[in-house]
């Protein structure tokens, strides 16, 4: 049927919603992802970034506003070239929070 | 030396008032404190445990109310009229009592701001929204009825600061740290808690502030959102429908919370007190023989306000030295 | 009349019996578990005699004579050739005795008996025969003796290494299960029995013996003392050029079975440093694959910093790392992987000049160590180099941290990305100055026609050539091996030489092969900031033995994570070169 309109989906992140499971596990796995202060060094040294929408504080964010699949597609063009851990003023372990989102993320649907 | 004729009355209790009055006293110099309260100690005496390494703020307070024993100290007392005749001060106090005296410091410190007039934030209006002052003495009391094992927790940054609309166009300075040790406490007395603080930015510029947010995140998982609570409703349940914006992501944001806690920031009714130099005379006034310190000046932290009132006793002194 | 046989050799031809057909059983495992391209290889080897001859060598070599072990540290080779090789000698000389002075021959034994006495004789034979007669029995039974004395000599060392390991050169030794430290009880009376027994002759004796020669052969398919049926295998599989291909089968079991624990990893490992992590190295790795104990193995496969130490000091040579990272390619390679991006990148925009020229890849490490770069278009210039930078702009990463995090799939296509630009650039020479993208360039790209060198064996070309006139300074600079290029390529003197022509050039404590990582490798997925500080630190302490003026080194990575942890100057080769010519 048409009613001459259609709903669009709303353009908030609707925390209420959102697992805390998914991020609690990455957590147990690399403890590293909590300390992320959003400084964006990592996105701006990027090698991939460069070439494609490759954001390490991004994910993070993203994993804690739920959009986990968002994360996940960034985490598969991640080359692993480790600029970002040199970068980092935390010290937080970059590549294995990357291979961690693609562990957790890709593998245990479950969660 | 000086002689013992010299007196300086000192307006305000509070710790940069007790502060100035032990370091007098040890000058040989005849003070007295001049406090409206019955008790002394001004807003630390409200205060729980202190930032960044969660001192308690009553071990602060005993010691510097231990050493100003022997000042003489005069509570439940307001100041009605300074007069000035020649170089000395006359004190006049609500019961009629004069005083004379040499010199007058000034520390009469902050209010703190009315989260009444952020009318969005619904103080006053929603059960479930208290503030920073509140929540500290619901640590210290361990009672508050409107905090009931809240699953949700909220801080707002910036309440009444770094806002034109309320007049306030300064940073507080303590808010961030407070909320993050606030944060990390409720986590302590509710592990079962999710804590998200709301901020602007994270102004962690004190000596061990940055630790302290380090520590907030990696040991007590307190999560911070870039942007601020805008809006906040109330849900049929009770609970509070938040509004911000993830600025970071930059998508807007909403969550429903149990509890939200408003960093009020620091204010004057007639404004901060104004220094004939803001390096190097920080304590002295247009008016001559008058002092001030603490956070009558600026938003200032406890160990700040506590140098700046050690800064005013040695103008003072000076002053007194050089009238004879 | 003389006897044939006592009931006491009965625990021993039991124990024999089972440690056989174990060693047979595990031996058509690692067979069967390997691709048939490797089972054809083994065969090829075989009937090859010049790996025929090699393997002989190499068996004599390694596992009687222990030649590295005595390389290492005299007294340790002592104490393990003294046990090894006495051993095999007592067991082939008590074979000679028995063949030669046949002391059965009188007697019609049946089959049953006279099988069953070729296991026991040679080992029991002064029960048999307690008296040697002839000269040739006198000769045989001194050579016995000696041999019997040489093993409790080492046996004795070996206790003293118990109680102090320093005597053998070793700071920390291998904490042992239980079973282990039943068998070497075992091992280390089975040969004070033999000599009580052949001296008193008393039937206690004999029993003992024979009982914890018994108690010895039942725990060795569990214990680390596997390693001396395996490692003769796991040299045959070796030399035929074979390669593990998963952690825990074929080609690595045997290198599993062929630990002996020793522990010389342990040492050798930068991890050790903290000494709750000495847990983490590879003996405790490939004891952890023996018991299949999957958190742990992967745990300590993601944990290692893959520098190669623990490779190279291994008397057996197992490929640990190879070990690991074959578990870690079971855990990553299925992740998922879009890099579909990579068609977009294009470099024609650095690279303008048609023909011959050097190709410089700076990679992603050395674009956060801007001074390498400008050192090396210095250098490039005057040498008069025809040179172009293929990632000045853009550029994408060789692939070898991909390869490192186990993930070879989408590791290929970065590498094929990277081997289509050099192609098209016409280069003839490809100069890197990471070592981790000179390893992956050198072991996984198929650039046939285009030399690949590191920038220290490009410097030290040139210098030899003349191209490069350098003013040497009186500076004391100590070199830092890289563990990508030194361990695997042997790249040791090239860097020396551009240092000593550069200054004046002092060793570190532990050099070339025996270099200790940095702490910044990439290797590791899962080191946390802290425990790579305490690497570093260790590092540095290292380098700094000898008090030099300032540290050189040849690999940005290295370089970024020293720089951080210490005041004195730390420079690139390639700097040092910049600054000093003129």
């Amino acid at each position: 049927m048409n009613f001459g309109f259609s709903i669009s989906p709303s353009s908030h992140i609707m925390m209420d919603d959102v697992s805390r499971k998914r991020f609690d596990a990455l957590k147990k796995t690399e403890p590293d992802i909590a300390i992320c202060m959003s400084c964006g060094s990592c996105t701006a040294t990027c090698t991939a970034g460069a070439n494609a929408e490759v954001s390490l504080r991004r994910m993070i964010l993203m994993l804690q506003r739920g959009k986990d699949d968002e994360a996940l597609a960034m985490a598969s063009r991640c080359l692993l070239c480790g600029k970002c851990y040199l970068v980092c003023p935390r010290g937080i372990n970059t590549r294995h929070v990357l291979l961690s989102i693609s562990k957790c993320l890709g593998h245990d649907e479950d969660i | 030396m000086l002689d013992d004729m010299n007196k300086v009355v000192i307006k305000g209790g509070g710790a940069a008032g007790l502060r100035a009055a032990s370091r007098l006293k040890r000058n040989g110099i005849d003070t007295v404190v001049i406090e409206r309260e019955s008790t002394l100690g001004g807003h630390l005496a409200q205060w729980d445990r202190l930032f960044p390494d969660g001192q308690k703020a009553k071990d602060v307070l005993d010691r510097l109310l231990s050493d100003i024993n022997g000042v003489e100290v005069m509570t439940n007392h307001t100041i009605t009229e300074i007069q000035r005749e020649n170089d000395i001060f006359k004190i006049k106090l609500d019961d009629n009592t004069v005083i004379q005296a040499d010199a007058v410091l000034d520390t009469t410190g902050f209010d703190i701001f009315k989260a009444e007039k952020k009318q969005e934030y619904g103080y006053g209006i929603y059960d479930r929204v208290i503030t920073n002052a509140e929540l500290e003495s619901f640590f210290k009391t361990g009672s508050d009825r409107r905090i009931d094992n809240p699953k949700k927790i909220g801080f707002v940054h910036c309440v009444g600061s770094r806002d034109i609309k309320v007049g306030n166009t300064y940073c507080s300075k303590v808010c961030c740290a407070t909320a993050l040790k606030q944060a990390c406490e409720m986590r302590e007395a509710f592990p079962e808690s999710e804590v998200y603080t709301f901020y602007m930015d994270l102004r962690m510029f004190g000596k061990g502030y940055e630790d302290l947010y380090l520590k907030a995140q990696q040991d007590y998982g307190v999560k911070c959102v870039r942007g601020r609570v805008s809006e906040v409703a109330e849900a049929k349940d009770g609970r509070l429908v938040i509004k911000a914006e993830d600025t970071l992501l930059g998508k807007p944001l909403k969550m429903t919370l149990d509890l939200l806690v408003l960093m009020c920031g620091m204010e004057r009714k007639d404004g901060f007190i104004a220094t004939k130099n803001g390096f190097v005379e920080q304590n002295i006034t247009d008016e001559k023989g008058i002092f001030v310190a603490g956070t009558a000046i600026q938003p200032m932290t406890l160990p700040e306000t506590i140098a700046n009132a050690d800064a005013a006793v040695l103008d003072i002194v000076e002053f007194l030295k050089r009238r004879k | 009349m003389m006897k044939t046989f006592d009931i006491f050799v009965i625990p021993f031809v039991v124990g024999m019996v089972f440690v056989l057909m174990f060693c047979l059983a595990a031996l058509g495992r690692v067979i069967l578990q390997m691709p048939h391209s490797d089972r054809r290889r083994l065969l090829v080897s075989l009937v090859t005699p010049q790996t025929f001859l090699r393997n002989i060598r190499d068996i004599f070599c390694d596992c009687l004579l222990h030649v590295k072990i005595w390389k290492r540290n005299p007294v340790l080779g002592f104490m393990h050739s003294a046990i090894a090789f006495g051993w095999f000698m007592i067991i082939v000389i008590g074979h000679i005795e028995v063949f030669v002075l046949q002391p059965f021959n009188d007697y019609n034994l049946s089959f049953a008996q006279d099988l069953g006495s070729k296991l026991y004789l040679p080992i029991f034979f002064r029960f048999f025969s307690p008296e040697a007669v002839s000269p040739t029995a006198k000769t045989l039974a001194f050579l016995m003796d000696f041999f019997l004395a040489l093993i409790l000599c080492g046996i004795l060392t070996a206790f003293l290494k118990k109680i102090k390991s320093t005597i053998v050169g070793v700071k920390r030794i291998t904490k042992f299960g239980f079973a282990d430290s039943v068998i070497r009880i075992a091992l280390w009376t089975i040969f004070p029995f033999r000599l009580a027994a052949e001296t008193t002759q008393l039937m206690v004796f004999w029993w003992l013996y024979s009982l914890d020669l018994c108690l010895f052969m039942f725990l060795l398919p569990f214990t680390r003392y596997m390693h001396i049926p395996s490692e003769m295998l796991l040299i045959l599989l070796r030399n035929a050029g074979i390669k593990s291909k998963s952690p825990r089968q074929g080609f690595a079991l045997a290198e599993m079975y062929s630990c002996p624990g020793c522990g010389l990893c342990i040492d050798a490992c930068p991890m050790s440093v903290d000494d709750e992590k000495s847990g983490m190295t590879s003996v405790y790795f490939i004891r952890n694959l023996r018991k299949n104990d999957p958190e742990k193995m992967r745990e300590m496969a993601e944990v290692c910093l893959m520098c190669g130490k623990c490779v190279s000091v291994c008397p057996v040579a197992i490929q640990s790392c190879d070990l690991k990272m074959n578990l870690r390619k079971n855990e990553s390679e299925n992740l998922i992987s879009d890099l579909s991006y990579l068609n977009k990148v294009d470099i024609s925009e650095n690279i303008c000049e048609k023909g011959e020229k050097v190709l410089f890849f700076a990679g992603c490490m050395t674009h956060l160590t801007p001074r390498i770069i400008k050192s090396m278009k210095k250098i490039f210039e005057k040498a008069g180099e025809r040179y172009e930078i293929m990632d000045s702009e853009g550029g994408i990463c060789c692939g070898r941290p991909m390869l490192l995090a186990g993930k070879t799939d989408a590791a290929q296509a970065v590498i094929a990305k990277n081997t289509e630009m050099i192609r098209k650039s016409g280069a003839r020479k490809l100069v890197v100055s990471c070592p981790i993208c000179y390893r992956v360039f050198k072991e996984e790209y198929q650039l046939e026609d285009i030399e690949i060198q590191h920038h220290s064996q490009y410097i030290d070309e040139i210098i030899s050539k003349g191209k490069l006139k350098l003013s040497r300074t009186k500076s004391r600079i100590v070199y830092h091996d890289p563990c990508e290029l030194g361990r695997p390529f042997g790249i040791y003197d090239e860097p020396r030489h551009v240092v000593e022509s550069c200054g004046v050039l002092v060793e570190a404590a532990q050099n070339r092969n025996m270099s200790v990582c940095c702490g910044g490798s990439l290797g590791s997925i899962t080191m946390s900031k802290d425990k790579r500080d305490a690497v570093t630190d260790s590092s540095l302490a290292n380098l700094m033995a000898n008090h030099p003026d300032e540290i050189a080194t040849a690999c940005p990575l290295c370089l970024k994570t020293f720089a951080k942890k210490t005041d004195i100057q730390v420079n690139d080769i390639a700097e040092l070169v910049a600054e000093n010519c003129s």
